[in-house]
């Protein structure tokens, strides 16, 4: 007979009708898990450098807890060495002393506390660890492609075995601090991938040669971890199904299914499912690949072993893997940066509010700052990585200090600021002089390689400020009359950029165009466009216009494109430019514009002529309309998102629901 | 919309050749840091050669994010051949690579080279600026080896600075 720790019952909740599959049992080892649902091991650096569970993780992971309704929430990986050859992010949690074992129980009973299962997992950072010390450890010495990595060193074969013992010691401590499952880390890079991969792997011992070779210390810690976990307590890892390193020698995808079973035999409860490495020339996560792109690995892997299969990666709703656990094609959908985004979601799911679920839009902000060495954060949710911190969540004001605030732009950060403020008691108006919210984010959201994706952001602010009554008057533009006859308490003004004018001659010409109408279909342009900014709405109007067979030329200021965007995506976009026939001059400036060319002049002086029938402007400047006739009538003022300082959607969401908390 | 395209080239010109200039003279003001720092026991041959291990090791770093596999082993060659012939065309040098007849033999030639006059102003050997061409090159190459588990070695046919009128180096993979 299977235990089952908690108690749930979803009959009666929407969800459960609507997604049967999610909500469902499933047996894991002789566990039983009340749903389908798991919050994946996410490192977020919240925790103390020297490895101690600090508060702010703590919360964190409470409220990842508290999204699950009863399903698995497990805590990041933890190193488990004292030399910190496995430690790969500076926050990341340790486990290679009893001393841990506190804080450890900490996360086990928060978990706990949400009736949700808590898991526990031995993470050595392997190949892209060390970020604490000078050198890592792996199989082989093999020099590191990506240079934020540190140098690795072959382990000797008693530093492997020592390597093996220290998951099995680092198991028995997460058992004590009270966890539900063991989950061991082989995925993207870290040490047990390392042994796995002929890439990394070129040992002549037990250890290495071919795939059974290169999986004996997988097997050996699973065997040993197995031990300590008995009968009762489950043990899963996380093996990648596809290495994505063909260009540079690693497994097959064979070889790869050989690693499952593998695993299987040596014990394995359940395997998560993943791909790629962190240096793989492929896009895995990113916004430009389309939901579900990779349940097809996931029906493999059930192909080829017989125990539960999990997944994450590019499955931000829960249409597809409910769908997909009811074909048999998987069995547990996992989550990391859809629960990061929105800690509730599965909650959401559950009691049939999804249109309350804010969505990831893969943007991977959260994986640049980790490499970084800075703490989680999260581009459109503000609350993330200060859970802990009352300040952070919106406070109620007392009856007689509830405000009428005017919002004056119904674009992210208006929206942001206006659901806020008005679950605070406030009384909020949104107005905007289009019929749709959404701001600029209508036009941008129509760049091409998954950009419709930002829009999700615009549904859920609509959604929460209509619950939280806020009113809205579209199609009204707000003028210093307008102001002057309402007279509110406070003024927040989110109205966007101003589009700058380029400063050469010819800048008055009929074919000098706006970004905003090129992106919305108002205006048309010719074959040989010149994009005259090369920040990312320059970039986003620059692929729009490439994937209409145009030939498209980007001059931008600023000394490379994009270089506003997040690195852990901006790559993707130098990618398409480069495939779309984009050229980017970049630190350059347009000097004149005359019929059918420009001329571009580089920061040093240089001149040359462009080709060019149309010019879109995208460069954009703060915008000040309003301020002074607000402040002159003595009205409480807040500027926030593009209006304040043209930056990105993060910075608008984030602008807004500071100033939600503060009036 | 008038534009001297021969000026504007010209200048563009200047600029890139006084960089290389520059390029060649900072790192010989750096070797005279290095012996007087070193003092007279140490053979400039000896810091020429050091220096030119670890800007191979750095270089070699650069090297490791494209090399790629996917070409297979001809390929493989072939771009190692062209990076390190595009290394000597940054430097104001004029090298090719071009196929030899083995299976995966390349073969770099360089038919002008910065580096030897300026050598001449800063009295540095000839002999030295040959070493450290080669050793820079060798160093390059060892972690790529690595990487890529395929022993590709580099040697030095003939060199400019030994008076034999052109650079030409062999790549292969040792069997």
């Amino acid at each position: 007979m299977a235990k089952q720790l908690f108690e749930w019952d979803y009959s009666s909740y929407p969800g459960a009708k609507s997604y049967p599959h999610l909500f469902k049992p499933i047996q894991i080892g002789n566990l039983t898990i009340p749903n389908r649902i798991k919050y994946a091991a996410t490192e977020d650096n919240l925790n103390d450098h020297n490895g101690f569970v600090t508060d702010a993780d703590v919360a964190y992971l409470k409220r990842r807890a508290e999204g699950v309704v009863g399903g698995m929430c497990f805590m990041q990986g933890v190193y488990m060495d004292e030399a910190r050859k496995g430690q790969g992010y500076v926050g990341q949690a340790a486990c290679w002393n009893d001393k841990f074992i506190p804080g450890l129980k900490r996360l086990a009973d928060a978990i706990h506390e949400e009736k949700a299962i808590a898991g526990f997992q031995l993470m050595d950072c392997g190949r892209v660890g060390a970020v604490e010390v000078d050198a890592g450890h792996g199989p082989s010495t093999v020099p590191q492609r990506l240079r934020i990595f540190k140098p690795m060193y072959e382990m000797t074969h008693a530093e492997v075995k020592e390597m093996i013992q220290q998951h099995v010691d680092a198991a028995k401590r997460g058992i004590e601090a009270g966890f539900d499952i063991i989950e061991i880390s082989g995925i993207v890079g870290y040490l047990i991938s390392n042994f796995l991969s002929s890439y990394t792997n070129r040992r002549t011992d037990e250890y290495g040669g071919d795939v059974r070779g290169r999986s004996q210390s997988m097997i050996e810690i699973i065997q040993g971890v197995k031990e300590v976990c008995g009968p009762d307590i489950p043990l899963g890892i996380r093996l990648c199904s596809e290495e994505l390193l063909d260009d540079v020698r690693g497994n097959t995808p064979d070889e790869s299914m050989i690693t499952y079973q593998l695993a299987e035999e040596a014990g394995a409860d359940y395997i998560s499912c993943t791909l790629g490495w962190q240096e793989s020339i492929y896009p895995v996560i990113s916004r430009d690949i389309p939901q579900g792109n990779w349940l097809h690995l996931a029906k493999r892997a059930k192909a080829h072993v017989k125990i539960p299969i999990q997944m994450a990666y590019r499955l931000f709703t829960p249409d597809k893997p409910n769908k997909a656990i009811g074909d048999g094609e998987l069995d547990i959908w996992e989550m990391c940066r859809s629960m990061i985004a929105d800690p509730l979601m599965p909650k959401k799911v559950l009691e049939g509010r999804e249109d309350e679920i804010r969505h990831c839009v893969a943007c991977n902000l959260c994986l640049a700052r980790l490499f970084r060495d800075a703490p989680m954060t999260c581009y459109i949710n503000p609350l993330c990585a200060h859970e802990h911190d009352e300040k952070f969540y919106p406070s109620p004001v007392e009856a007689d200090e509830q405000k009428e605030v005017m919002i004056v732009g119904a674009g992210p950060a208006g929206l942001e600021c206006a659901y806020v403020a008005a679950q605070r008691g406030h009384d909020v108006h949104v107005y905007d002089k289009r019929q749709e919210p959404g701001g600029t984010l209508l036009e941008a959201s129509r760049a091409p390689y998954g950009d419709e994706e930002l829009m999700t952001c615009i549904h859920y602010q609509k959604t929460m400020c209509e619950k939280a009554g806020v009113e809205f008057h579209l199609g009204t533009e707000v003028t210093d009359s307008l102001v002057q006859e309402e007279m509110p308490d406070t003024v927040v003004l989110a109205t966007g950029p101003v589009y700058s004018k380029i400063q050469g001659l010819g800048a008055d010409r009929n074919n000098v165009v706006n970004v905003l109408d090129v992106m919305g279909g108002k205006v048309e342009v010719g074959d040989k466009v010149v994009v005259w900014g090369n920040r990312k709405p320059g970039i986003g109007v620059a692929l729009h216009l490439a994937k209409q067979g145009k030939k498209v030329t980007i001059v931008g200021k600023e000394k490379s494109a994009g270089f506003d965007i997040n690195p852990s995506f901006k790559w993707r976009y130098m990618i398409y430019l480069r495939q779309n026939g984009v050229m980017a001059y970049n630190d350059c400036d347009i000097e004149e514009i005359s019929e059918g060319e420009i001329m571009v002049r580089t920061y040093d002086g240089y001149r040359f002529p462009v080709e060019c029938d149309t010019v879109v402007v995208s460069e954009r400047e703060a915008n000040a309309s309003l301020k002074n006739v607000v402040q002159g009538e003595g009205i409480e003022v807040f500027v926030i998102g593009d209006a304040l300082l043209p930056r990105n959607l993060s910075s608008a969401v984030h602008d807004g629901y500071r100033i939600g908390l503060r009036i | 919309m008038p534009v001297n395209a021969e000026k504007e080239i010209a200048k563009l010109w200047r600029n890139v050749h006084s960089a290389q200039a520059e390029n060649c003279k900072t790192y010989y003001r750096w070797r005279e840091v290095a012996l007087e720092l070193a003092g007279p026991d140490v053979k400039p041959l000896d810091v020429g050669l050091k220096a030119a291990e670890m800007m191979g090791k750095d270089i070699g770093k650069d090297f490791l994010p494209r090399t790629n596999w996917l070409k297979g082993e001809e390929g493989f060659m072939m771009n190692l051949g062209k990076a390190l012939a595009g290394l000597w065309i940054t430097e104001g040098g004029l090298a090719t690579a071009e196929k030899g007849d083995a299976p995966g033999e390349i073969f770099i030639k360089c038919t002008r080279d910065p580096w030897p006059t300026v050598a001449k102003q800063y009295g540095v050997p000839m002999e030295e600026v040959a070493q450290a061409r080669e050793r820079l090159f060798q160093t390059i190459l060892e972690d790529v080896s690595v990487f890529m588990n395929i022993p590709v070695k580099i040697e030095m046919l003939k060199a400019i600075p030994r008076g034999e009128g052109m650079y030409l180096f062999r790549l292969y993979k040792e069997n």
